[in-house]
């Protein structure tokens, strides 16, 4: 082992020059503190981990030609190399795992085309959706993926980690919105993928689906360097409508008839169980007046032509309505939906305790089908009871959301996530190992019950990742992943050590 | 917003080498630990560079990486002059939008910010370029210990009296770069009958000391304190609103309340147009080309949240065309001067911030973009006159004093 470090070592030396002279040194950046921040990604690493995670290197490209010398340089050097967007994932996909190069694709943020006619729009992977929707704004037109974290993904991540949208029951989700993309392969070779051979066509049937193989990824197969998107026209009218209910059960009631309900303006339904309305009790301005009586609430967002969402509220109201549910108000709708986007990130949180202890947000997610939710709910809030039980200075069970998880439908199957708070600052490894063992329970929960470790962020974190190879993936789709990342990654340079694939190449079996 | 909340007690413990004191570790993470980066995608430095080592998140995670001993403070000497210290980061970020009230603990960015730079300083490492910093510095304390008609040459034949209950507050800045910004102030307030003087010889107000030496700073705030109770002020007019900053969070932080009420001139002015005092002569204001959009200073609004009242100003010109960018829009916006010394640190940055403003207010059709601030003035003409950008910056004194047929 001490001596494959050594050969990354030399590679790396061998490699420094080389990045020097493809990108010039103010994009080749060595200095601590570039290397540390872009190490992390949002959601929680332990800081005793940190320093052993920096890469050697961080470049920051600005075209197609300058990734693809990077990753030629690192492909004959046989240097780590792992692709970052935003660094808000949640699912360590930008948080190298074997040091080597971090490529910052932020400084390609270009728009490079806008089709009014077929709306669609082609950029640069290093935008963010709310610059590109700042763009298209005057256009009457929007790109409607809308994770919690919006403002400041990068398209490029987003398709990195397969991502959800809040609005994909209405609008589809990440894979449904790339229509194209060109990708850096992990020899240097640059490639397109789309729906066919096309760049703006939505459904094709010549070819493999190849498109799918670099969505989702996690930065093990190529590193996207365009990509065409699919936009929708600015809706005119958003309405979002929250129902207080006395039980979980009430909610799973309530979401499940919306699903069936038919309506095709909704663009997303969601639930919050009783543990995350006790937190938002604690924390949030909007909800701590709310009656005792309030223990769960079921939501629905949308979108549509004016006469269209106001047909469809009435709907909605005598669903929510017959089911118990209590309409919220207008504030604390149109306040809750405007916060969606920032809710979890301070790090001050007051605890059941009465405790405001310093702990950043852990989101596990999972897809699960409607049957199962209260089922997996009861069972992880249990995980995380044992948790807090055991490390109450460490862990906070912040409550659970659910929302809607098939592209264009609202039925079926829902992202459901358990917010976990991690107190970082105090954290050690036999702690740790407590955590990420809570982890691959909770992982197995969702496996058991027919459901996928990862609906939005990615099943590789160290915990589910076993689950996700061993047990989800077990009927030769690991197998089929391990022979397709050694075709195209002869050398294994493309986030190594992530899914496991290092079993692919000789002596990395586990 | 509560101006206490943004200079936290602990900041007085240096940082330096691999030491950061336990309470700065805890504000640092309490950044870190969001890890979203808001704050990132408002920073108009990240907006031009890219690099998220420039934003509040690089540098508190950068001190939080000293402080897990990954490298020293004195590794951020040139990183930690990327920022304009506008304060956009601290009202995007989480902490304070949602926790700051709620649990006092506001991010505060432009605080640390200048502190790093300070421990730099004080250990005798400096940070990039801080020489540029220091001799700007020693020419304009050379005012303060220079002739005393020298400081108040910008009032001659405006016979203003040297005391008075409200006093009008005129930096060095204003009175030696931009003495049309306080002679207009001084005649439109004349014209609407304010009884009001100026101080013979008012201490530096320097920004830039807060970058280098907190001492003088505060050595030049008693000064300017003491100055104004001789002259009997009760209410101090701010023209720059740096000024309004330093009196009205750092001079309460580091000499307790102040025994004057300190107001911004476009509230001044707003009250006595309430009031009916300030007579906008003619069916269009003299002076007025077109549409006319208002630039946020980053002080005003970012930092002390005074934003209505420019606004009804403009708003109520003679025959104006007001197209308006809310103050929330603007908190990414900066003319790119940056509070104190970002332009002298980088000046190709601070142009191209400073074009992509004035495209801006060209985007939406703007000829004029009229500013509330000496520094955003003068930022904003000197970049107009190389960007080629057809939008002209106008003081908003200037249009003002224009409506009431008031010669400068």
């Amino acid at each position: 082992m001490a001596e494959a470090i050594t050969d990354v070592q030399r590679g790396f030396e061998a490699a420094l020059p080389e990045l020097v002279a493809a990108l010039g040194p103010e994009h080749v950046l060595t200095d601590f503190f570039h290397r540390a921040i872009r190490t992390t990604n949002a959601s929680p690493m332990g800081l005793h981990l940190w320093e052993k995670l920096l890469p050697d290197v961080v470049v920051r490209p600005g075209s197609t030609a300058e990734v693809a010398e990077v990753v030629r340089i690192a492909n004959r050097h046989k240097v780590p190399i792992v692709a970052r967007g935003g660094g808000a994932g949640l699912a360590d996909g930008a948080t190298p795992l074997k040091r080597g190069i971090v490529v910052d694709i932020k400084r390609m943020h270009a728009v490079l085309e806008i089709d009014e006619e077929n709306q669609t729009v082609t950029v640069q992977p290093g935008i963010n959706m709310q610059e590109l929707n700042k763009i298209l704004r005057p256009l009457n037109l929007w790109y409607p993926d809308d994770p919690a974290s919006y403002p400041v993904n990068a398209v490029g991540g987003r398709i990195g980690s397969g991502g959800w949208s809040l609005l994909g029951a209405g609008y589809g989700h990440v894979p449904d919105l790339v229509l194209s993309m060109e990708v850096v392969l992990p020899t240097g070779d640059v490639i397109r993928v789309g729906n066919g051979g096309a760049r703006k066509i939505h459904k094709s049937s010549t070819g493999y689906r190849l498109k799918d193989l670099f969505l989702g990824h996690q930065g093990t197969l190529g590193i996207c360097t365009e990509a065409t998107l699919d936009l929708a026209p600015r809706p005119e009218a958003e309405l979002p409508i929250f129902f207080a209910t006395e039980s979980y059960a009430d909610s799973h009631r309530i979401i499940g008839a919306l699903g069936r309900s038919g309506l095709r303006t909704i663009a997303g339904i969601f639930m919050f169980d009783q543990h995350k309305v006790e937190f938002l009790r604690r924390d949030d301005e909007a909800w701590i007046p709310l009656p005792s009586w309030v223990k769960s609430a079921a939501a629905t967002i949308l979108y549509g032509t004016r006469a269209e969402v106001e047909a469809a509220r009435d709907v909605v109201f005598e669903i929510g309505g017959s089911l118990g549910g209590k309409y919220m108000g207008t504030e604390i709708c149109e306040g809750d939906w405007a916060s969606r986007h920032d809710r979890y990130h301070l790090a001050y949180h007051g605890r059941a305790n009465g405790q405001i202890k310093l702990m950043s947000w852990s989101c596990e997610d999972a897809a699960i089908n409607y049957s199962a939710l209260p089922k997996v709910t009861r069972e992880w809030h249990r995980i995380a009871a044992d948790l807090v039980a055991k490390h109450p200075e460490h862990f906070d069970d912040w409550g659970m959301f659910t929302y809607t998880n098939g592209p264009f439908r609202a039925w079926g199957d829902y992202l459901t996530e358990i917010d976990i708070g991690v107190n970082e600052l105090e954290m050690t490894e036999e702690i740790w190992r407590d955590w990420v063992q809570a982890k691959v329970d909770i992982a197995r929960i969702s496996v058991r019950a027919g459901g996928s470790v990862s609906a939005a962020h990615g099943g590789q974190r160290e915990g589910e990742v076993d689950v996700s190879c061993y047990e989800e993936l077990a009927e030769g789709q690991f197998d089929l992943m391990k022979s397709i990342k050694r075709m195209l990654d002869p050398n294994n340079i493309m986030n190594p050590g992530k899914y496991n694939l290092d079993e692919a190449y000789p002596g990395g079996e586990s | 917003m509560s101006p206490q909340l943004s200079l936290k007690p602990f900041y007085t413990q240096r940082v330096e080498g691999t030491t950061i004191p336990d309470p700065i570790v805890k504000d640092c993470y309490a950044v870190f630990a969001c890890r979203h980066k808001f704050c990132r995608e408002v920073c108009p430095v990240y907006q031009d560079d890219r690099d998220e080592a420039h934003t509040s998140y690089g540098f508190h995670s950068s001190l939080l990486a000293v402080s897990k001993g990954m490298g020293t403070v004195g590794d951020l000497r040139e990183s930690i002059t990327n920022c304009l210290e506008c304060g956009a980061c601290e009202l995007r970020c989480p902490n304070t939008l949602f926790a700051g009230d709620f649990y006092g603990s506001s991010t505060t960015t432009v605080d640390l910010v200048r502190k790093v730079r300070r421990d730099l300083v004080a250990e005798e490492i400096g940070f990039e370029r801080y020489e540029e910093i220091v001799s700007y510095i020693d020419r304009f304390l050379g005012y303060f210990t220079g002739p005393e008609e020298e400081l108040t040459r910008w009032a001659e034949g405006l016979e203003i009296p040297r005391s008075g209950e409200s006093i009008l507050f005129v930096d060095y800045f204003n009175a030696f770069e931009t003495t049309d910004v306080p002679r207009k102030a001084a005649r439109i307030l004349q014209a609407a009958g304010a009884d009001f003087g100026i101080l013979a010889r008012p201490g530096a107000t320097l920004g830039e000391l807060l970058d280098i030496s907190l001492e003088t700073f505060v050595e030049h705030a008693r000064h300017n304190v003491a100055q104004l109770e001789a002259a009997g002020a009760k209410r101090v007019i701010m023209i720059n609103p740096h000024d309004y900053t330093y009196f009205t969070r750092d001079y309460t932080a580091h000499l307790g309340e102040l025994p004057f009420e300190v107001v911004y001139i476009t509230d001044v002015l707003a009250e006595l147009l309430e009031e009916g005092k300030l007579p906008f002569t003619g069916e269009t204001a003299r002076g007025l080309l077109g549409k006319v959009s208002y630039h946020d200073p980053c002080t005003l609004n970012k930092i002390c949240g005074i934003n209505a009242s420019p606004r009804k100003l403009v708003a109520s010109l003679p025959g104006v065309d007001f197209v308006d960018v809310s103050p929330v829009a603007q908190w990414s916006y900066c003319c790119g001067k940056g509070n104190a010394s970002f332009k002298k640190l980088h000046p190709d940055k601070s142009y191209k911030i400073g074009a992509k403003r004035l495209q801006a207010a060209a985007d939406i059709g703007a000829q004029q973009l009229v500013v509330a601030c000496p520094h955003c003035q003068d930022q904003l003409t000197d970049v107009s006159s190389r960007a080629g950008v057809p939008v002209s910056p106008v003081h908003i004194l200037t249009l003002v004093a224009q409506a009431m047929g008031l010669d400068a």
